[in-house]
């Protein structure tokens, strides 16, 4: 058993914490015994992954012996990209840790030193941040093992030492953040910084669609590159990290050390910042001064005004849900390069392209504004007609995603017009009834759970995926059947099928809707 | 006599037990009344029924007049209702509060806006009008969901445990704000936990326990039928506490 007050028994607390509130059981009666059912999924998966690495491993490891070129500059791709997704949920995790965990005043009222209670956090961001990525690639490592590569073993330490470095910078930025910008706008930025490392390979892949004008085209760039870079030698120091994920021990124990070093520096360096910014982040809601200037009001605005007003209020005042948006806006720009493309693919891509889009944001703005209101007793006190409640907050959730997409929509329907009416009336389609889904089935909750909110809510998220695959079978086929001199009995079929699961899945959402709302 | 402002009638409520056990009670127009009764009694319960946010299993309540299964917007029109632990949101500041609510209640500018003026300057939070809500303390989130409450100027005011967690100064500013709201001819009821402010405020006193009202009265009444001196000697005897 660890110490009282030793960083290890914090780490156990920890640890032990993390088990209760996500992987317990849920049963009343055993609150903290194993999740059988969740454990038993996550198995099942785990082998199923290593049945695939197996068939992987066999077709890209070219037997015993130095891997092959192509496969160190495979890996090494995957390890860089590995380590941007981690940066973006170490940013996350870190704001978590300095905003959202309800325990610092009693951590830091204690009379542990804060070097432990800084190294422990960090510690729990590296685990969590690493626990997703051990979970998938590990199979190809196993399997690697059995078919004569134990070296690619080292994909463990590899991965805890890239998620440790991952950590460590998210960290340093965050707290740089928290002394440059304060408290309060840090939680903005490194939320939004977070998703834009999420989404950085994502952009970097849209870049060749700039080369457009040459002639080459997107996916040319991106093979002459390729062949460019396996021309450099693989002892290069450029394919490090692809040599340290296959096993080499030379580049594995460089990985392992940059780590360790990154990590005693920053709780090193920074424990004391890291107190600093606890305080700040603590305070961050009672410091704001009033803004100088004469009382305003803008009353009598009516019912559906008041009530969309103060929906788009909190929507724009809400940094978690900024990133959320901002993340589904990246994906906007590939099709934003397809609608400014001068080719006949445009309209075919961009119409599902944009109904997803929609569907998905408006799905996740219906949830924050039917089903995470903060003052239920407030509205049910007034004597508002609850029918027009619902509406009014309804138009807040679409609004502003069918603002968002009104001008793609416009430039598209000004080059093709057929296209760009069919994509209207699918974006519209999909956003009116992805918001009915979330207000027929959704389940109450906090702000907070905008991304926990599928949770034990199973049949929605099932409509809801439907729903949006259906319309966006739509989306596509009905520009192609216009495009068509003569439609085929298989786009007929098509857009018969979408349809019905379209308005299927909306009829069946609505037959199982909480009657008592 | 008086016309009634609430009017109940065989009041039930069930959960796992029941909760309000045919409650009669009659609160006159102009009247302070506090509802006490020991943890767990149906006090929350009761104002939560009466506020239109729970539905009765059986009984009868009358807002001024107004049938509150019949009518529940004609009822709610004329009164208001702040819970004890009142929600506001975090991310609006309070002008922005009170606009969104005196939207609820259809509230005409040309009578919100002097309104406003006047309750955040009574409840000393006009110098943080422009400030975003999470960040209030316990005290101003209470003042200022008070705020909301009377924007409208209902006739009738219900309010949960209005008191607890506000310092000497808010405790003052509120329980002036109620005596006025009295004074103009409203009325109020309220569940406490603090005796003092019921002894100090209340014209009249009702003891609810297990649901039912036990007693009820000024604290004269309540005096000559326990024979105690204070109201926590006559609350604890008549709940069977002491």
């Amino acid at each position: 058993m660890a110490r009282p007050g030793s960083a290890l028994w914090l780490l156990c607390h920890e640890v032990r914490m993390f088990w209760y509130t996500t992987l317990s059981s849920k049963n009343v009666k055993d609150p903290r015994g194993f999740h059988w059912r969740l454990i038993a999924v996550w198995l099942v998966l785990w082998a199923l992954l290593h049945a695939g690495a197996w068939f992987v491993v066999r077709a890209v490891s070219g037997g015993e012996g130095d891997a092959p070129q192509q496969l160190v500059l495979a890996a090494s791709v995957l390890l860089v990209a590995t380590f941007l997704f981690m940066l973006s949920s170490a940013l996350k995790s870190s704001v978590e840790v300095l905003f959202d965990r309800g325990d610092m005043d009693l951590l830091l009222s204690s009379p542990l030193p804060s070097r432990n209670i800084f190294s422990v956090r960090l510690a729990g961001v590296v685990l969590g941040v690493a626990s997703i990525y051990l979970l998938f690639l590990t199979p190809l490592a196993h399997v690697g093992a059995l078919q004569g590569h134990p070296g690619w073993l080292a994909l463990y330490p590899v991965l805890l030492g890239v998620a440790a470095i991952a950590s460590a910078i998210a960290m340093l930025l965050t707290l740089a953040l928290v002394r440059w910008l304060g408290a309060r706008r840090t939680r903005v930025v490194a939320q939004v910084l977070g998703a834009l490392a999420g989404a950085l390979l994502f952009i970097l892949s849209q870049l060749p669609n700039f080369a457009v004008q040459s002639g080459e085209g997107g996916q040319g760039m991106l093979m002459r590159a390729a062949q460019n870079a396996s021309t450099i030698d693989a002892r290069s120091p450029l394919w490090l990290p692809g040599r340290a994920l296959l096993g080499d021990p030379l580049a594995a124990a460089i990985v392992g050390l940059a780590a360790l070093a990154a990590f005693v520096l920053t709780v090193t360096l920074t424990h004391r910042s890291f107190t600093r910014g606890l305080q700040l982040a603590a305070s961050a809601t009672t410091t704001r001064k009033a803004a100088a200037g004469a009382l305003r009001f803008r009353f009598g605005q009516g019912l559906a005004a008041s009530i969309i007003s103060k929906e788009w209020r909190l929507i724009l005042r809400d940094p978690q849900l900024i990133s959320h948006v901002l993340l589904q806006l990246l994906y906007l720009i590939p099709i934003v390069f397809m609608v400014f493309k001068k080719d006949g693919t445009a309209p075919l891509a961009v119409g599902p392209g944009l109904t997803l889009l929609c569907g998905s944001l408006s799905s996740s703005l219906a949830w924050i504004v039917l089903l995470a209101e903060d003052a239920p007793d407030l509205l049910g006190s007034s004597p508002s007609d609850a029918r027009t409640i619902r509406l009014a907050k309804l138009a807040a959730a679409i609004g502003p995603v069918l603002a968002l997409v009104c001008l793609p929509v416009l430039w598209l329907t000004w080059r093709t017009p057929v296209s760009g009416l069919l994509a209207a009336f699918t974006i519209c389609g999909i956003t009116f009834g992805s918001a009915l889904i979330v207000m027929w089935t959704g389940k109450p909750g906090d702000r907070g759970s905008l991304m926990r909110r599928a949770q034990g809510n199973g049949a929605r998220s099932l409509f809801e995926i439907a729903y949006l695959l259906g319309w966006a079978g739509l989306a596509f086929l009905l520009p192609y059947a216009a495009s068509e001199q003569e439609t085929g009995i298989g786009t007929v079929a098509g857009i018969g099928a979408a349809s019905a699961v379209v308005f299927g899945v909306l009829f069946l959402a609505w037959f199982f809707r909480h009657r008592s709302g | 006599m008086a016309t009634s402002s609430l009017s109940v009638t065989g009041l039930r409520k069930a959960f796992a037990r029941p909760a309000v056990d045919g409650l009669d009670l009659h609160v006159a127009q102009g009247e302070l009344y506090a509802l006490l009764g020991p943890n767990g009694a149906g006090k929350t319960t009761t104002l939560r029924m009466v506020a239109g946010l729970l539905a009765p299993d059986a009984g009868r309540i009358e807002v001024n007049g107004i049938d509150l299964a019949r009518d529940p917007a004609g009822a709610k029109r004329s009164m208001a209702y702040l819970p004890d632990d009142p929600m506001l949101y975090g991310k609006l500041k309070p002008t922005e509060y009170l606009e969104f609510v005196a939207g609820l209640w259809g509230v005409e500018a040309a009578l919100a806006e002097p309104r406003a003026r006047e309750l955040l300057d009574w409840l000393d939070l006009t110098k943080h009008a422009h400030e975003l809500t999470e960040g209030f303390s316990r005290g101003m989130k209470q003042k200022l969901a008070l705020a909301g409450a009377l924007i409208h100027e209902p006739q009738l005011l219900i309010l949960d445990e209005p008191l607890t967690g506000l310092d000497a100064g808010a405790s003052r500013q509120v329980k002036d704000l109620l005596l006025s709201h009295v004074a103009k001819g409203g009325t109020v009821i309220l569940t406490t936990h603090i005796l003092e402010v019921a002894e100090r405020l209340a014209q009249r006193i009702g003891i609810i326990q297990h649901g039912r009202l036990i007693a009820q009265g000024t604290l004269d009444q309540l005096r000559h039928q326990t024979e105690a001196d204070t109201l926590e000697d006559m609350f604890l005897q008549l709940t069977g506490q002491a």
